[in-house]
């Protein structure tokens, strides 16, 4: 019986991670809106604006929820949970670390590629449910730009895999560092097992992973609807997007599947391309700081730390640049990441076959 | 009665209903949201049978691509279309659904002969298949990239030639036409 506790505990506590994240990220996407530009962001709310979030989740949490009268009552219901669900699930195989993982799936990485189409679904219920011609609108351009950047976001993962020849998240991040089963080599010409440290990671182990990542980055942002992809939530066309109509916690949980989404697919890229919970610190003749800052204390704070940072561009690149239009959007995807996901998917066989 | 048992039960009582309601409702929209449930479970049910990688290729195919699709094509096309199929009025016993009924008729028939006449026991897989188990910890990844490689060669490599002239096709499609 003792374990079904476990899993249940552990399952709240990646819920209540969600949506403490949710909260933070929350008040850092405001705060880093308001530097870039160049203003405040909140500053009533507590010292610097700090309880604002919570002030926000509290008056979600009050708020009645308005069905439309047109509306299909069940869909328009559910399309939040499976929102939120749908990206909480996939949390269920990513990599802390060594040896810390919810779930040590064979097939960790086509498990969570699964698990995030399924929120195409809850968008387009969403869309349907709420009877509204911005609302179908939006739930119709989000889930035409999910699946056209799965393409290349899948088969950049794929090139990743191919190098480290593995479908399991955990061993993915264990090649990635000191410790690995197999020797590793820096750019395919320094051994570098027992150095580790950031000449392990995967885009060092081979430069044109590094490309990959980059549209892996990319496709992750069209994926998150974040912009310079949101179009499917464009204010000025579309008032909200799929998520016009809804209120109080039932937006609250479109909200939360959107951040925890974030973080999703940052961890993923983290866990694939960036070292997982590997630490950057390369050992040095004696000066032993790789070993030193490998464990499970450590592993976790340096997976945290890559996630944020990647987050943190995410939000950066969010205020920066212009929203794309919907034909460029597409000519990007098909006709530029595709074919350079393609090359970096050969090239990662050669790699294999000829240089490790 | 243990934990795993009543998970199965669960998953087979689910895909089971929705199905019928898929069949059932007439409502269209909500009938291919329920088939979502439908694929769900089945993907349940694959890992019970060991076959993880399977369920999770159900997953992506059939969720995240051919439901989608099925969506897509139901939101963009016509409502009045729609509607006037949803008043069709239909009884149970009736000429037009004489086709329907022989072609179900004649493929029971079909199923009960092959399943009267074959010989589980008889056949050669099924008596060394007590040999050859799998445990929920192995890795199925690796016997399948083996096989697909090896024994299953030639149906792999025309299945993606069938791919590969659909993607051609649909490119072709989707062409802008040149203006005259």
């Amino acid at each position: 019986m003792n374990f079904y506790i476990t899993y249940i505990l552990i399952s709240v506590l990646l819920f209540s991670f969600a949506a403490i994240f949710a909260l933070f990220s929350v008040y850092a996407e405001r705060k880093v809106a308001g530097f870039i530009q160049d203003r405040l962001g909140p500053m009533e709310n507590g010292k610097w604006g700090t309880m604002q979030t919570l002030a926000d989740a509290l008056k979600l949490l009050q708020k009645e929820q308005i069905t439309p009268t047109a509306a299909d009552k069940i869909l328009f219901a559910l399309a939040p949970i499976i929102i939120f669900i749908s990206v909480y699930m996939g949390f269920a195989a990513l990599p802390w670390a060594p040896g810390v993982i919810p779930a040590a799936l064979n097939i960790g990485v086509v498990y969570i590629f699964a698990i995030i189409s399924i929120e195409a679904i809850g968008i387009l219920m969403a869309g349907w449910g709420s009877n509204n011609k911005y609302s179908l609108l939006g739930a119709l351009r989000s889930v035409a730009q999910v699946i056209s950047y799965e393409i290349p976001a899948g088969i950049a993962i794929i090139s990743a895999v191919m190098i480290a020849q593995s479908l399991d998240m955990h061993a993915i991040a264990s090649r990635q560092g000191v410790g690995t089963p197999e020797t590793i080599w820096f750019m395919g010409f320094w051994d570098v097992t027992n150095i580790g440290g950031i000449f392990s990671w995967h885009i060092f182990q081979a430069p044109h992973l590094i490309v990959a990542y980059v549209i892996y980055f990319i496709a992750s942002l069209a994926e998150c609807n974040r912009a310079p992809f949101d179009i499917p939530e464009a204010e000025s066309e579309l008032v909200a997007g799929f998520h016009t109509e809804y209120t109080g916690m039932r937006f609250g949980f479109i909200f939360l599947g959107e951040y925890a989404m974030m973080f999703l697919v940052g961890m993923v890229g983290v866990v694939l391309f960036l070292g997982g919970w590997n630490t950057p610190l390369p050992n040095i003749g004696s000066l032993r700081l790789a070993d030193w800052t490998t464990g499970m204390g450590w592993g976790i704070f340096w997976t945290f730390s890559k996630v944020l940072l990647v987050v943190l561009v995410q939000m950066w690149i969010r205020w920066t640049l212009p929203r794309v239009r919907v034909d460029h959007l597409m000519s990007f995807c098909w006709k530029i990441l595709t074919p350079l996901a393609f090359l970096c998917m050969a090239i990662s066989g050669v790699w294999r076959l000829l240089v490790m | 009665m243990n934990i795993e048992q009543v998970v199965f039960y669960i998953l087979a009582a689910t895909v089971l209903s929705s199905a019928f309601m898929v069949v059932f409702n007439r409502n269209m929209v909500r009938s291919i949201f329920l088939f979502f449930v439908t694929l769900f479970a089945m993907s349940g049910l694959f890992i019970y049978a060991l076959a993880d990688f399977v369920a999770v290729t159900q997953l992506i195919v059939y969720v995240g691509g051919m439901l989608v699709l099925m969506i897509f094509a139901f939101l963009l096309s016509s409502k009045t279309i729609l509607n006037t199929s949803a008043t069709h009025k239909t009884s149970l016993i009736g000429l037009h659904h004489l086709p329907g009924m022989l072609i179900s008729l004649l493929f029971f028939l079909i199923l009960f002969v092959t399943i009267h006449q074959a010989n589980p026991e008889e056949i050669g897989w099924v008596r060394n298949a007590g040999n050859n188990t799998l445990v929920a910890s192995d890795n199925t990844i690796h016997a399948i990239g083996i096989n697909l490689m090896t024994r299953y060669l030639i149906p792999f490599e025309i299945i993606s030639v069938l791919l590969m002239m659909a993607l051609i096709g649909a490119a072709h499609l989707a062409r802008r036409t040149k203006k005259q």
